[in-house]
């Protein structure tokens, strides 16, 4: 048992829920695109941390493995992201997600 | 040392996608992009048969697991991509240059749901979504002149991975108690003994049923398919509504197989409810639809609740191997019904050049104008619907035959409401194509398409009128199953 351990995992998962909701809130009330990738990038994040947390808990390389993979698949996202962002940005001359959503439903 | 041997599907994919990679990079041809991962694909669907037949069920490393089941949905996962590339041609023929990489990332996605359909741990279950996912983002908005592909592949860009995230957080905290990865092991490591380790598995199994809902599109996570779907080019819509989604189902049933979900009963109650909205309003917001393409996608909302019945109906011990036999042969009537429902739209949409025929007004009077493209449609909505001599039939004889050994009457009764509505507004479309409309007119359906249709149509009837090879093969995969 390394000191680390002290910290119970309830409070780390706490944290990493917290975080979560940020991310979500951020996605559902921003209309920036730029903003809403970014707080799509926070929700990844929360869920690399419960990997972490819970990967310390068990004193298992695991978590942090899983840690890795998902930063790569975020990374990877944004950056389909961000090029659906740039040709949005050249359509509508606007990040604005509202004027960029003309579709019913 | 590890026998990779087992992967050799998977290595041939990869090597046909980089083989394509270098082929685009030297020279710009889209009949030879075609070609190569049709061939390819080919190749691929000829290792998966080798394996089956000559290697025996093993684990490769704890992530994948190459078994009859896995090898069985890969297959279905090829061979759709064939269909699907080779419709995709002559529709990216009429629409410029630079249409190679199509086929690229349509590659890359089937590699996605491949790998999806053999894994067995929650790293190549996150690999393989996401390989999917990220293939699908550029697949949707592909179409420089599309009208709504760039905001629907937005829109399916934030909710997909607002989506992930949820599986991932899920994932995460079923981790945190149960300390595996690994979908067998879940089962053995006692989840759920004191409250609060009870409290993160109910949270994480919810938020990980969100994420998957929200992927197979079930309701109350379903507001984005008619919108994606609308916007997507047909092909990848046909794509999103087949492998997308039946690559997805295929590593929920391995994870409630494996891990034996079944015995949470609010996980089932969840299920339960799942399965009958998505029945009950993918049918009734159908019946309001103008678009081909919308309509097709609440249908899937509603074809997907009855697989979900049978999926259900797996939990009970008595009808376990009717049950999933019956949602693998639903599935495989879904994909070809489907696959041919868009191919016919995909075909319509060829000479189209920014949007997609897909209003239900450009279809009045096909049956006169041409009458073998409306064929082919009728063919597939009727297999939608479920009337015999089609596969559609089949399958959803075997749902209402797994609801009945597993006793679900409720859900029953839903299936049946449903297949009723869905009898009208399939039957809507064919009455609009019957119209006297124009008169013949000259255009002749591509070569490739044409034989493609005719195989997905000839698949389709033997399925439903000489279903008994199939079967008995199915059948043989779920006894393995329990």
């Amino acid at each position: 048992m390394s000191a680390a351990l002290t910290i119970p995992m309830e409070h780390g998962l706490l944290l990493a829920a917290i975080l979560f909701s940020i991310g979500l809130l951020g996605v559902m009330v921003r209309r920036n695109i730029i903003f809403i990738l970014m707080s799509l990038e926070i929700m990844l994040n929360a869920c690399a941390m419960v990997f972490i947390i819970a990967g310390a808990h068990w004193g298992q390389p695991d978590g942090q493995i899983m840690f890795m993979l998902i930063l790569s698949v975020a990374a990877a996202e944004v950056a389909v992201g961000l090029g659906l962002l740039l040709q949005v940005f050249r359509r509508f001359d606007s990040l604005d997600i509202d004027k960029a959503n003309r579709m019913r439903g | 040392m590890i026998n990779f041997l087992p992967l050799l599907p998977l290595m041939v994919l990869t090597g046909v996608i980089l083989t394509l990679m270098m082929a685009i990079a030297f020279m710009r041809n889209l009949a030879l992009s075609c070609g190569v991962s049709v061939i390819g694909l080919a190749l691929t669907l000829g290792s998966i048969i080798w394996v089956n037949l000559n290697l025996e069920p093993a684990y490769v490393t704890p992530l994948l697991k190459v078994d009859d089941f896995g090898l069985l949905f890969s297959g279905i996962m090829v061979i759709s991509a064939l269909f699907i590339s080779l419709l995709a041609y002559s529709y990216h023929k009429q629409r410029g240059e630079q249409q190679d990489e199509f086929f690229l990332l349509l590659l890359l996605a089937t590699l996605g749901a491949v790998t999806l359909c053999l894994s067995v741990h929650f790293a190549s279950f996150v690999l393989g979504l996401e390989l999917l996912g990220i293939s699908i983002y550029a697949l949707i908005s592909y179409p420089n002149q599309g009208q709504f592909s760039l905001e629907s592949g937005l829109k399916y860009l934030i909710l997909s991975g607002v989506s992930s995230a949820f599986i991932l957080f899920g994932a995460g905290l079923l981790y945190a108690v149960s300390g595996t990865l690994s979908f067998a092991d879940f089962a053995a490591s006692g989840i759920g003994s004191t409250d609060s380790s009870k409290l993160f598995m109910l949270i994480g199994s919810a938020m990980m049923l969100a994420g998957i809902g929200f992927k197979l599109s079930l309701v109350p996570f379903h507001m984005w398919t008619p919108d994606v779907y609308e916007g997507a080019p047909a092909p990848v819509a046909g794509f999103l509504a087949t492998i997308s989604k039946g690559a997805v189902f295929a590593a929920l049933m391995r994870f409630f197989l494996a891990a034996d979900g079944y015995q949470y009963e609010s996980i089932m109650t969840g299920l339960y409810w799942i399965a009958g909205l998505s029945m009950i309003l993918g049918n009734i917001l159908a019946l309001l639809q103008s678009s081909i393409k919308r309509l097709l996608a609440y249908s899937s909302i509603a074809q997907f609740g009855y697989l979900m019945v049978a999926f259900i109906a797996v939990s009970e011990l008595a009808g376990k191997h009717l049950a999933i036999e019956g949602a693998v042969f639903f599935l495989i009537a879904y994909f070809i019904t489907t696959i041919g429902a868009f191919g016919v739209v995909t075909i319509m949409s060829d000479k189209a050049e920014d949007h997609d025929l897909d209003n239900l007004d450009a279809y009045e009077g096909l049956f006169w104008q041409r009458p073998l493209l409306a064929a082919f449609m009728s063919i597939m909505l009727l297999s939608l619907a479920g009337i015999p001599l089609t596969a559609g039939f089949i399958g959803k004889f075997y749902i209402v035959a797994s609801g009945v050994e597993s006793q679900l009457w409720y859900l029953l009764a839903v299936v049946v409401i449903g297949s009723g509505i869905g009898l009208f507004y399939y039957l809507r479309v064919i009455y609009a194509m019957t119209k006297k409309g124009l008169a013949s007119s000259e255009v002749s359906i591509p070569v490739t398409s044409s034989w493609t249709m005719a195989a997905v149509t000839l698949l389709l009837l033997i399925l439903g009128v000489y279903p008994a090879p199939v079967i008995e093969w199915v059948s043989n995969m779920a006894l393995q199953l329990i």
